[in-house]
């Protein structure tokens, strides 16, 4: 089968955030990862394009993206002291989205730098 | 003080590892950027420059090491505040330098190669700033570097563990003005690391939601952290149904950062690159998911900060 090569991918696993690496994918998979070393390797062959996951989950419970963003906004809307907690795998442009809330909700809001 | 780590692979001829494995933790950080590149200034390659690693236990990144100094558990605040009075030329107690599980010659020779070097590079761990001493190590650290440019080139960075946790410090930064732990509940920043830091907030139950991303701490915060996001609402947004979805009301599946998802992320000498990813996935970006909660909440009546303080009423 045909797989598509994506020259200087980069890798986000940790913070050396290598940008040369050499990756052949079939479309649903990555099946090579030249320049990458073993944690990269790992990285990159343990994430797919597959629907592995629910689109959401509202209590436990099978839902759409639309109810679970509804539901997001309510808990956050109705909630005196929100925290908006992690960023540490998400790229800058989610981050930015994250002040927006943050501050629209009047959240405290935290990276993993803190721990 | 610091600076990228091109100017390290074509600089340093002194590179100090500091609470870190890089050899197991960041492999390529050696053959990128660190001690096995030949540079501009640095023609030798491995051979021109000089690695030590501090450390409390011999990693595997000990085999890379010229030099390895084995400090005893929790005294690294000592050994630096050591280094900072060998470099000023103070007099030290002997018996103060064989506290740290060091020789006082360990310690001079260490000095005295840190002055030497042409342009010396102090790389420190979460072995570093993660102990005893925690955010007071990283401050000497830093202080250490800084006072060695009185006699020569000297910088220092963090090791920095997850894909783009440089990247949350530098947004939060040039939008806030602080780097994490930035309370905005009165309508404008406030910063204050224990106060309004993530654990801190969840152990004492001081937030009544959480919104998670890019993160699990459902498997590492401790334990009555996780009991209140349990017990408080929490959503979650990730690739993956982790631990914390599991004990989470709201969990939405996102693409994976780099790759079914594109943007911008920093490397740990705060250097932004771009992603590549390679497929395209099923689910929305965070970004998306993101907008679309913030659309949600603009639809409900506006928040206020109450004038008379969150204290009131």
């Amino acid at each position: 089968m045909e797989l598509t090569v994506t020259k200087n991918a980069t890798c986000t696993f940790c913070g050396c955030v290598c940008d040369d690496i050499e990756l052949h994918s079939d479309g649903e998979r990555i099946k090579e990862t030249k320049g990458a070393c073993i944690l990269g390797q790992s990285w990159f062959k343990n994430h797919t394009a597959e629907r592995l996951y629910p689109a959401a989950l509202v209590n436990g419970r099978e839902a759409t993206v639309d109810e679970a963003v509804e539901a997001a906004a309510e808990f956050l809307h109705a909630a005196d002291m929100p925290l908006v907690y992690g960023l540490s795998n998400v790229t800058c442009e989610a981050t930015r989205e994250a002040v927006s809330l943050a501050e629209l909700v009047g959240a405290v809001i935290d990276s993993h730098t803190s721990l | 003080m610091s600076c990228t780590l091109g100017e390290v692979k074509n600089r340093a001829d002194l590179i100090i590892y500091w609470g870190g494995n890089p050899a197991e933790c960041h492999p390529r950080h050696f053959t990128k950027y660190t001690i096995m590149q030949k540079g501009k200034y640095v023609p030798n390659g491995r051979k021109g420059r000089t690695m030590v690693l501090v450390d409390i236990r011999e990693t595997p990144s000990a085999k890379a090491a010229d030099i390895f100094l084995q400090v005893r558990p929790g005294k690294d605040f000592e050994v630096l505040t050591l280094l900072r009075a060998i470099v000023k030329g103070q007099r030290i107690d002997p018996r103060a330098a064989a506290e740290t599980g060091l020789t006082l010659e360990q310690l001079t020779d260490l000095a005295d190669r840190m002055k030497r070097a042409k342009f010396g590079v102090l790389f420190f761990g979460m072995g570093l700033s993660m102990t005893r001493g925690k955010h007071m190590n990283s401050a000497a650290a830093l202080t250490l570097a800084a006072e060695l440019n009185a006699f020569t080139k000297f910088v220092a960075m963090p090791m920095r563990g997850h894909g783009n946790v440089t990247g949350a410090d530098v947004v939060l930064r040039y939008t806030t003005g602080y780097p994490f732990g930035i309370n905005l509940c009165r309508g404008y920043p406030r910063f204050n690391p224990g106060e309004f830091s993530s654990v801190d907030l969840l152990v004492r139950g001081d937030v009544d939601a959480t919104l998670v991303l890019g993160a699990d701490p459902g498997a590492t915060m401790p334990q009555p952290a996780i009991d209140h996001l349990a017990r408080t609402p929490t959503i979650v947004l990730d690739p993956k149904v982790t631990h914390t979805s599991r004990l989470a009301r709201v969990h939405i599946t996102t693409a994976a950062t780099g790759i079914t998802a594109p943007g911008t992320v920093y490397r740990m000498d705060e250097v932004p690159l771009p992603l590549r990813p390679p497929l395209k996935g099923p689910y929305p970006s965070d970004e998306e998911v993101l907008r679309r909660i913030i659309a949600a909440v603009r639809k409900k009546p506006a928040w206020e900060p109450d004038p008379a303080g969150v204290m009131a009423g």
